[in-house]
């Protein structure tokens, strides 16, 4: 907690998990927030607690009450994921202009901190953060002396196609493992979120909500699988899938694909793991592009190969 | 309760057709019917990212390829113009399109007597017997230019020619009829066979009996000697399909500057060389720019500040925020930049890419390039003078606001589905 008592990266942490003990429990807009009931929940001090619900009030996603204390003015199962507080900005900033640059090529993989600094116009500090999310991402490790290495291969356009064929290869898996282990929590709150997305149509799509949901699901499958080796690396990877920027998806298939997750969910739920395993081939083969990479009249077909 | 109608899309293997004819099966959806995709050989992939069963015909000639000769080959006739293109490119072109046609033929005839579809919507620029022959009603879909459906006071298809050039329609005209007449020989040889009569040469599809609709909005429309029968051919006013939004990135300089996009299509991408070329033109000006990249996207490296290289957007969305459309002139790229009143750069390299530069210069909704022949300062004055243009964007802006309200896509629906019912009636009846 800082010393100016504004909250910090901590307290809108707090406040997430907040949010997702409330959709966990199904809690509606209107809903009482007791402080001390949370505090034991999170295993934390009311005092954060305290600020935590000050960062859902300044987002409008709780007011306060006669009583002193808040209500949910939103139903929680909807919010796709908090804003970072304003001093992350620049770091925010940062973080998303090394990604960009290096994809189209205008900055090298071997960069210093004061490089980036005179680049981008901004503190040692931003600049710092902003290397240490892409590190805890994947997408940049130190090197030797004051360098950092970014991974240019991991945001490359073939970085897509490499990521289905890992995800291919370990995700099912992980599904069968043995000693995975069922997080009825995670999942009675991730059921919440895509069964309010499959009540939407294609217009009023959440395309936020679904990429969180997105992450959550196949972060609970990584987390679950009970081999420390495969979780570590099926959580990393999608933490670096997150953070790269991604190609343009349709929202229909934004919408079939929630409704996959929520077939394999509920296999997951009764025990079917091979069941859901298969589908979850299905799954990511059906999220890979197959658009032809040419086409024309006249053009023979053998030239209309799809993207790998 | 009547079963959802079935109807088969059949658009030929291009983005500019397959994309045309998902805006018009998102309506057809919309209202209840159930559309579903025939799909050339190879051209698959694209119909199921937007929510649509896929039916792949057989008949492709394998994964061997040979690139590097494929487009040196186009390459070259790219660079030609309309006329020299008959030969390079036109006439090989017609060829490959009656192979087509002739390949898919007992396939699609197998396809078509599985899925029993209620109706036909054929986005083709030739006749494939099995559709005639379906026993259901077809409707012809022209998402090329206007200049594909002939008249005396238009010009000729193909031909880059406007009203101004009258003197050369029939030059044009004959030798574009005889460069094309081995393969219309070899085609009506191949209809005869399936029973049905061959279209007057050059011609290699007629509009069909039931309902023909053309994308050309009224202010790009010829005015024609042989006025077309209002029953059978509906103009659509442009028919654009519905995108997810699209979030421009923040780019590393230029964020309030104006938007444009620069799009060739995946066979105008190609060209790295060129595109690169006008990159370096981009970078001394004070705009964002979207280049489509296509396929070769991973070619353009130390792009400028102000330049983002893709390899796919989701091209409506992207124009309704743009200021500015460079692209080849193919009709669903000029159609998209008039429905959002948005001016284009046309620099086409085949087809009725001519067609419509030329056209977008003498209606004055955008100007023409040559795709080659530019020093920088040209490329970068025709940019200037079209952003600039506050009369032509007035002029367009309205004009655009009168296409919205003409919805293209939902009366293609509405057209398609009224022919099934009307021939569904007597059938009905009868039985």
């Amino acid at each position: 907690m800082s010393d100016s008592g504004k909250p910090n990266r901590r307290h809108v942490e707090l406040a997430q998990k907040i949010l997702n003990l409330a959709t966990e429990r199904g809690m509606a807009s209107g809903e009482r927030l007791v402080e001390q009931s949370i505090a034991t929940l999170c295993n934390v001090s009311r005092t954060p607690v305290r600020k935590a619900l000050q960062v859902l009030a300044e987002q409008g996603l709780v007011t306060s009450d006669a009583e002193g204390g808040y209500r949910f003015a939103i139903d929680p199962a909807m919010v796709p994921g908090l804003d970072l507080e304003p001093s992350a900005q620049a770091e925010d900033e940062v973080h998303a202009a090394i990604l960009r640059d290096l994809a189209a090529g205008r900055i090298e993989e071997a960069q210093t901190v004061a490089a980036l600094q005179r680049r981008y116009g901004e503190g040692r500090l931003a600049v710092q953060n902003a290397l240490l999310r892409l590190s805890e991402d994947g997408l940049a490790e130190r090197g030797a002396g004051q360098q950092w290495l970014l991974k240019q291969f991991a945001i490359s356009s073939d970085a897509a196609a490499a990521s289905y064929e890992f995800r291919l290869a370990t995700e099912p898996l992980a599904l069968t493992m043995p000693d995975f282990r069922r997080d009825a929590t995670a999942i009675l709150s991730l059921r919440q979120s895509m069964l309010a997305l499959r009540r939407m149509d294609e217009d009023s799509f959440n395309r936020k909500l679904f990429d969180r949901t997105d992450f959550d699901f196949h972060l609970l499958v990584a987390k679950s699988c009970g081999n420390p080796f495969m979780a570590e690396a099926l959580v990393n990877h999608h933490r670096r899938r997150r953070a790269a920027p991604s190609g343009h998806v349709s929202t229909w298939r934004l919408m079939q694909s929630n409704v996959e997750h929520l077939q394999m969910l509920e296999h997951i739920e009764r025990g079917q793991m091979n069941l859901a395993a298969d589908l979850m081939r299905v799954h990511i083969q059906l999220s890979q592009s197959q658009r032809p990479r040419l086409a024309g009249r006249g053009v023979p077909s053998a030239f209309k190969i799809v993207a790998r | 309760m009547t079963a959802a109608k079935t109807i088969a899309l059949f658009p030929e293997a291009s983005f500019g057709a397959a994309l045309n004819c998902v805006g018009i099966a998102q309506e057809l959806r919309r209202m209840g019917a159930r559309p579903v995709f025939i799909c050339h050989p190879g051209f698959s992939g694209v119909f199921s990212e937007y929510g649509f069963p896929e039916y792949q015909l057989g008949g492709g000639t394998g994964d061997a390829t040979d690139w590097t000769g494929f487009i040196a080959r186009h390459q070259d006739a790219f660079r030609q113009s309309p006329d020299r293109q008959l030969d390079s490119y036109v006439g090989p072109t017609w060829d490959a399109i009656v192979d087509t046609a002739i390949t898919v033929e007992a396939p699609l005839r197998q396809l078509l007597a599985s899925l029993k579809p209620d109706g036909i919507v054929l986005d083709n620029v030739v006749m494939f017997p099995a559709v005639a022959n379906a026993g259901v009603p077809w409707i012809r879909v022209i998402s090329c230019a206007e200049t594909e459906l002939p008249d005396p006071d238009v010009p000729p298809y193909l031909s880059g020619l406007g009203l101004a050039e009258r003197g050369r329609w029939d030059d044009f005209a004959r030798r574009y009829e005889a460069v094309t007449a081995p393969a219309h020989k070899r085609f009506c040889a191949f209809l005869a066979e399936c029973g049905l009569a061959p279209p007057p040469s050059p011609s290699f599809l007629d509009p069909s009996p039931w309902l023909n609709m053309l994308l050309a909005p009224e202010i790009i429309r010829h005015a024609r000697a042989e006025p077309l029968d209002p029953d059978r051919f509906v103009f659509l006013d442009g028919c654009v399909r519905q995108e997810a939004e699209y979030q421009p990135p923040r780019f590393a300089s230029h964020n309030e500057g104006p938007l444009v996009l620069t799009s060739f299509g995946s066979l105008g991408a190609m060209d790295v060389g060129m595109t690169k070329r006008m990159i370096e033109v981009f970078a001394d000006m004070p705009c964002r720019f979207l280049v489509n990249g296509g396929s070769w996207s991973d070619q353009y490296s130390s792009v400028p500040d102000n330049v983002y290289v893709g390899s796919w957007f989701p091209q409506p969305s992207v124009v309704a925020q743009s200021s500015l459309f460079i692209h080849h002139g193919g009709n669903n790229s000029f159609c998209e930049a008039l429905t959002f009143g948005v001016p284009s750069l046309v620099m086409p390299y085949c087809w009725d890419g001519h067609d419509n530069a030329r056209r977008a210069a003498e209606t004055g909704v955008g100007r023409s390039l040559d795709r080659y022949r530019w020093e920088p300062e040209e490329l970068a004055g025709a940019i200037r003078s079209l952003l600039l243009d506050e009369a032509m964007r007035a002029r367009l802006q309205q004009n655009a606001v009168r296409m919205k309200a003409h919805r293209g896509a939902r009366r293609a629906a509405e057209g398609i589905l009224n022919v099934v019912n009307r021939a569904e009636a007597p059938r009905r009846a009868a039985g």
